[in-house]
């Protein structure tokens, strides 16, 4: 009865392997246009000036296994500003944005939005 | 022909642990997505547990039914709980499956609530919920065929081998006998009762004391009597009947699956299994569209009410109830024109079976285009999943792009559909004319055309993947 008891806790405790969540990155992130549509975008993204900041990245993804990610670097405009232009938004439906930061010391920062194109 | 003449095939499914050999690699991957799902990012596409369950699993049923068979019930991971459940029937009651539950009228209402939760919880955006789909899963066949005998969640319980046991009408083989004879002669009955090689020659593995200690094969898990076998309902493709069969008299035969739906007379609920596939699998892909939503926002507004799961359940009654309906309609038209005064359940029986290619073409279409279109995502996830659990498997590249060009899936979906139309077609007309009245195949003809021109006109709507059912609106200013 060791191996079944076993299976037994082991199974009871798998909920609390909800995953963990990802560190955050404090960020104003601002699509336009707005309400977001079907169509290349921009994304800005304003992160605190604190941060010295050597990359950005986007990566929009949908909710359904198998749809292909959106990938690109943001480009720095001024202190604490990274933009994208004509990101492509190309399907309606739940989107998933990740914007991964790093610093000079190779900290890595993220930050999730999600949004709803109609 | 008989595929287990072929030198490397038959050789392998005689062999007693080849099922085995084919649940292992599923399970495995099962465990490993379980995981995933469990402590891995919680984004679909880029999680195991969504994409091996939602993608793939779905992607290679269809093909392997359409070239094959239903090879995903022979490798089923969810049979390794026997052992455990053989064991842990000692400390549990032993029940026997109740008589009125022995049809597939528990599996449809089953199959409504697994579909209705998977709009409802969208399954198919969470990882965690699909690893507890796939826990629920194993759970179930564990304590089902540990009260029950075994091969009961397979035949009366399990939505997803019920679900392949109706597409597998479509299958090019099934199991047969190579001599009816030596069927008729033979007393032990062994593909279905088992067998146990004892000094005294083969005894029914079913009758057996536990006192021989002779090599043991069972039989049929579901109970199918091997030179009996019309139809692929319910076959499982273990091979039990094979390796039980001491006179090597069961075959894995091609044949037209044509034959099938003309010729088998299903019962009821078996009809009525398929029909609903077909109206499930059509609202399925319908709620992928932008005017699912649209629809949906007129009927909260009509009805009055933000209650989801209300709306969805409505949703669910309307089309499946209209779909019946409307069949149960045709299949009146089509009986009067023949001459016939029958009800109508012995129409749906007659006419019914013409659903089956259908509804095959309508699933095939939609998990073609899914698998299609991401099929290569299996790697950078398994990758990811590895990772996780410390391997080193290199840098994910999630760019891996699709099978088939996007401008040749719809192509591909419409010839799917015409081909499961012709099928359609071919049972429809060979039903009238075996009733003498070719024309009464006119109404049921007509009305699975129209199925199919709005099964494409679905498919060919831009998508739109959305976990609510309402417009959850759009924050002003942009996203914080």
């Amino acid at each position: 009865m060791r191996g079944p008891t076993l299976f037994a806790l082991l199974l009871l405790l798998l909920p609390a392997c909800k995953p963990v969540k990802a560190e955050p990155l404090e960020a104003e992130v601002v699509i336009t246009p707005w309400p977001p549509q079907v169509r290349p975008s921009q994304i800005l993204i304003r992160v605190p000036r604190s941060l010295d900041l050597v990359s950005v990245k986007v990566v929009g993804d949908m909710t359904h296994a198998g749809m292909i990610p959106v990938e690109a670097d943001a480009v720095k405009t001024e202190d604490g500003v990274w933009r994208v232009e004509g990101f492509d938004l190309n399907m309606r439906g739940d989107w998933i944005l990740t914007i991964t930061a790093k610093d000079g010391e190779g900290t890595k920062y993220v930050k999730e939005v999600r949004f709803t194109i109609r | 022909m008989d595929l287990l003449r072929q030198p490397v095939v038959g050789r392998f499914v005689r062999w007693r642990y080849s099922r085995f050999v084919l649940q292992l690699p599923l399970l495995l991957l099962a465990l490993l997505a379980i995981y995933d799902g469990f402590a891995g990012r919680q984004l679909a596409p880029k999680n195991l547990a969504t994409v091996s369950v939602w993608l793939h699993y779905r992607g290679f049923l269809v093909l392997i039914i359409a070239v094959l068979g239903n090879l995903f019930c022979s490798a089923c991971p969810l049979m390794l709980t026997r052992g455990l459940s053989e064991r842990l029937r000692r400390f549990v009651p032993q029940l026997s499956w109740p008589m009125a539950l022995r049809n597939k009228y528990f599996v449809l209402v089953f199959t409504l609530i697994y579909l209705f939760a998977y709009e409802y919880f969208d399954l198919w955006a969470s990882p965690w919920l699909t690893a507890w789909l796939m826990v629920g899963y194993f759970g179930a066949a564990l304590v089902t065929d540990m009260i029950f005998p075994a091969g009961t969640f397979c035949k009366y319980v399990c939505p997803l081998g019920n679900f392949n046991f109706t597409l597998s009408t479509v299958s090019p083989t099934k199991i047969g006998v190579r001599d009816q004879q030596t069927c008729l002669a033979c007393e032990g009955h062994f593909c279905v009762n088992g067998r146990v090689d004892t000094a005294h020659g083969p005894e029914p593995l079913s009758f057996d004391t536990g006192a021989t200690a002779g090599a043991r094969y069972p039989g049929c898990e579901t109970r199918l009597y091997a030179p009996e076998i019309e139809s692929n309902f319910d076959c499982t493709l273990c091979f039990n009947c094979v390796r039980a069969c001491p006179y090597d008299n069961v075959t894995w035969e091609m044949r037209n699956p044509a034959r099938e739906w003309t010729e088998v007379r299903y019962r009821l609920d078996y009809v009525l299994l398929g029909l609903l596939l077909f109206f499930a699998g059509f609202m399925n892909a319908f709620a992928m569209i932008p005017a699912y939503y649209d629809l949906a926002e007129r009927a909260a507004v009509w009805l009055r009410t933000q209650n989801e799961a209300f709306l969805l359940v409505m949703a669910f009654v309307v089309w499946v109830g209209a779909g019946l309906g409307v069949t149960m309609l045709v299949v009146r038209v089509s009986d009067r024109l023949a001459g016939l005064q029958d009800t109508v359940w012995v129409g749906l029986r007659r006419w019914g079976p013409a659903f089956l290619p259908l509804t095959f073409a309508m699933w095939a279409g939609h998990y073609a285009y899914h698998f299609l279109t991401g099929w290569a995502t299996i790697v950078p996830v398994t990758q990811q999943a590895l990772a996780n659990l410390g391997l080193a498997v290199g840098e994910p590249n999630w760019q891996l792009a699709a099978l088939v060009p996007e401008n040749l899936l719809y192509p591909l979906q419409v010839i799917i559909l015409y081909l499961g139309l012709t099928g359609s077609a071919y049972t429809v007309f060979a039903k009238a004319r075996e009733l003498g009245r070719t024309s009464s195949a006119l109404p049921m003809f007509f009305y699975l055309a129209v199925l199919v021109v709005l099964t494409l006109w679905v498919l060919a709507q831009p998508m739109e993947m959305r976990g609510t059912l309402l417009d959850p609106g759009s924050q002003p200013g942009g996203l914080k």
